[in-house]
């Protein structure tokens, strides 16, 4: 069954894009909305816009079909949906000229020989790099200005079991934002709890870290996948390698609160097998952090260093297989960062052998 | 040196999987995840496993002393066909005479038998670790009786020049834009209901691939046929034929519930060929 709503219909209704600008009125056609919700405009009007197809199509005002013959004729078929290929069909709405600031702090010490993680370099680490983000004289100033004391700050965390996030990376994390004031009962880490978690629930900030990785319907497991828990049904991202994973970050519970991204890059995986998707024969001790206030921009500098580290490893050009366009997309479609290079001002930390980038 | 007793159920391949397979002894409780609770063990793989309409999963682990270990996992995908269809998701590595059809790739081992999908992970190189990986499987597959047939689809291709070891089957949209990226919106209409079969040929007149849809009844089909002209090969001649950019053929035809598609061809009389052969297997199995 199918309610349909025509423009005229939804012009008493506050309907804008991300600059404001009212785009209900816009849209030519008529939306086709599944299911009725004449007892609840605003669910309503939060079905069209991520629920439904015709949501696509306000959110990127031109979204057509997109198919292999669009990257014959632009000549990138070969690097289908990747990160530097991506036909734009939507609207950018990264201003141009900006860039994304992100750090990449490498240090061999941070694992011992036996690959055991060293807390107190990667504590150096993390605070090397905010000092460097936020251009900063010490690492403190740096927590104070992205966070306050009565925040209520979740840490979107990543348990899974071949590679988690590490638990010394939380500590430290936690630590930080007590020593600026947040309170403690006010910070939580959790991953797959988040929707049932009352400092989620409640939070008005976000941090988000994750370890890189191959991912089956993804192509790479990226910060801007690690808030696929925010959904009851994440399937429901898996469509075309999941490309409308940025979309996650429009949800009314996380939209506009994430303050931080850290992207582990201690000791990456970049190949899959089996499924499981994991073989440790397929991570390397990289030993570093990657930050960013850009979630997208965190995500394809980490997507650049898998790729090159795939290349040297089989000794050929060896696409991560699906393509993890979903980072391109999340810049262009719905405007979350910077995913070309030159958009990026990348500042590289530490360690430099083997930096792959 | 393992019980060849017929087992097709996990309690039985439980009871009759060694415990002990050249010094790795298993670990813990064996484990039996279902089609729901899957994702708590693999996470978002588990997506491809439900695509092909898994039943349940039994996992074992086996480890040495210092801990390094290897993972069995037993898919039951209820019919041979999924199990079939899973098996051929990856097709990267070298065969092996196990099951029905095996591959075995740097620390992966996996093969089909029946209705089941095996695999087997090692988690960390070790000496005697690809032996066991081996050893284990075969203990496996004589522990199911039976073989099972492959997918019917798959008879309708033609067999001159077929790379059989690039035949992939499947059911879903997101699996064939995983093997072959044809569009972001799902213009052939494939679901759970439909069977699909992708392929690679090579012979003297080039290479080509070759893609090949089974609806549930005929309206489906021509729904697909004509979303995939309207949205794919809109330049296409009378006959369903174009010349993509990059110099390939491709076509569409069908016949009945079936829809043929070549992706790309070297040439066009590839190209034809192919479609009048799978047309004309269609028409005598009608």
């Amino acid at each position: 069954m199918y309610l349909k709503i025509s423009p005229p219909a939804l012009a008493g209704v506050e309907m804008t894009d991300k600059r404001g600008k009212r785009i209900a009125t816009q849209y030519p056609g008529e939306i086709k909305l599944k299911g009725f919700h004449k007892s609840s405009p605003l669910r309503a009007l939060w079905d069209i816009l991520f629920n439904s197809s015709a949501g696509v199509h306000l959110m990127t005002r031109v979204k057509r079909v997109l198919t292999r013959r669009d990257f014959l004729r632009t000549g990138t078929c070969a690097a289908v949906g990747g990160l530097i290929a991506l036909p734009l069909l939507g609207s950018t709405r990264v201003k141009a000229g900006e860039q994304s600031r992100v750090v990449l702090v490498r240090n061999k010490e941070v694992l011992d020989n036996g690959g055991t993680l060293r807390p107190e370099i990667l504590e150096e680490m993390l605070d090397q790099a905010m000092c460097t983000l936020l251009e900063v004289p010490d690492a403190l100033s740096g927590w104070r200005r992205l966070f306050k004391p009565d925040d209520v700050v979740g840490v979107k965390s990543n348990v899974w079991y071949h590679l988690p996030t590490p638990g010394e990376l939380e500590t430290a994390i936690q630590k930080r934002l007590v020593a600026v004031g947040v309170k403690g009962k006010n910070i939580s880490v959790d991953d797959r709890g988040v929707l049932r978690n009352p400092v989620f629930q409640n939070a008005t900030a976000l941090i988000n870290t994750r370890p890189m990785r191959t991912h089956h319907w993804s192509g790479l497991g990226t910060l801007l996948k690690n808030y696929i828990m925010f959904t009851p049904r994440p399937s429901k991202y898996h469509g075309n390698a999941c490309e409308s994973l940025g979309a996650l970050w429009q949800l009314p519970h996380v939209v506009g609160r994430t303050r931080l991204n850290i992207l582990v890059m201690l000791t990456p995986h970049f190949h899959g097998v089996g499924p499981h998707s994991f073989s440790a024969r397929y991570v390397w001790p990289y030993s570093g952090l990657i930050i960013s206030i850009d979630p997208v921009a965190a995500d394809a500098t980490g997507a650049r260093i898998i790729q090159a580290k795939r290349n040297l490893f089989f000794g050929k050009e060896s696409p991560i297989s699906p393509p993890p366009h979903h980072i391109a997309v999340a810049g262009s479609r719905y405007g979350l960062g910077h995913s070309l290079p030159d958009r990026i001002e990348l500042i590289k930390l530490g360690w430099k052998e083997n930096l792959l980038i | 040196m393992f019980s060849s007793a017929f087992a097709a159920t996990f309690e039985s391949f439980g009871e009759a999987l060694p415990e002990k397979v050249m010094g790795w002894t298993k670990t813990g409780e064996d484990q039996v995840y279902d089609n729901r609770t899957i994702f708590e063990y693999i996470n978002g793989a588990a997506e491809v496993y439900r695509a092909y309409g898994m039943k349940g999963c039994f996992s074992r682990r086996y480890a040495l002393p210092e801990g390094t270990g290897i993972i069995l996992d037993i898919f039951d995908m209820g019919s041979s066909q999924e199990a079939f269809g899973v098996f051929t998701h990856d097709l990267d590595g070298d065969p092996l005479d196990l099951g029905q059809d095996a591959l075995y790739r740097a620390g992966w081992l996996r093969f089909w038998k029946d209705r089941f999908f095996i695999s087997i992970t090692i988690e960390q190189e070790a000496q005697t670790a690809d032996q066991v990986a081996r050893e284990l499987g075969k203990a496996v597959s004589s522990l199911i009786a039976s073989d099972g047939r492959r997918p019917q689809i798959l008879s309708c291709l033609p067999s001159e020049g077929l790379e059989s070891a690039s035949i992939r089957f499947f059911h879903d949209s997101n699996l064939l834009n995983t093997h072959y990226y044809l569009s972001d919106e799902n213009i052939l209409h494939l679901n759970s209901r439909t069977d699909a079969a992708l392929a690679s040929y090579t012979d003297s007149r080039g290479s080509a691939q070759v893609l090949l849809v089974q609806y549930p009844d005929g309206e489906k089909a021509s729904l697909a046929h004509k979303d995939f002209l309207n949205y794919y090969l809109p330049d296409a001649d009378a006959r369903g034929f174009a010349l993509l950019e990059n110099k390939k053929w491709s076509a569409v035809s069908l016949n009945g519930e079936l829809l043929a598609v070549v992706l790309e061809a070297d040439t066009r009389p590839l190209a034809e060929w192919l479609l009048n052969e799978i047309m004309e297997t269609a028409s005598k199995s009608r």
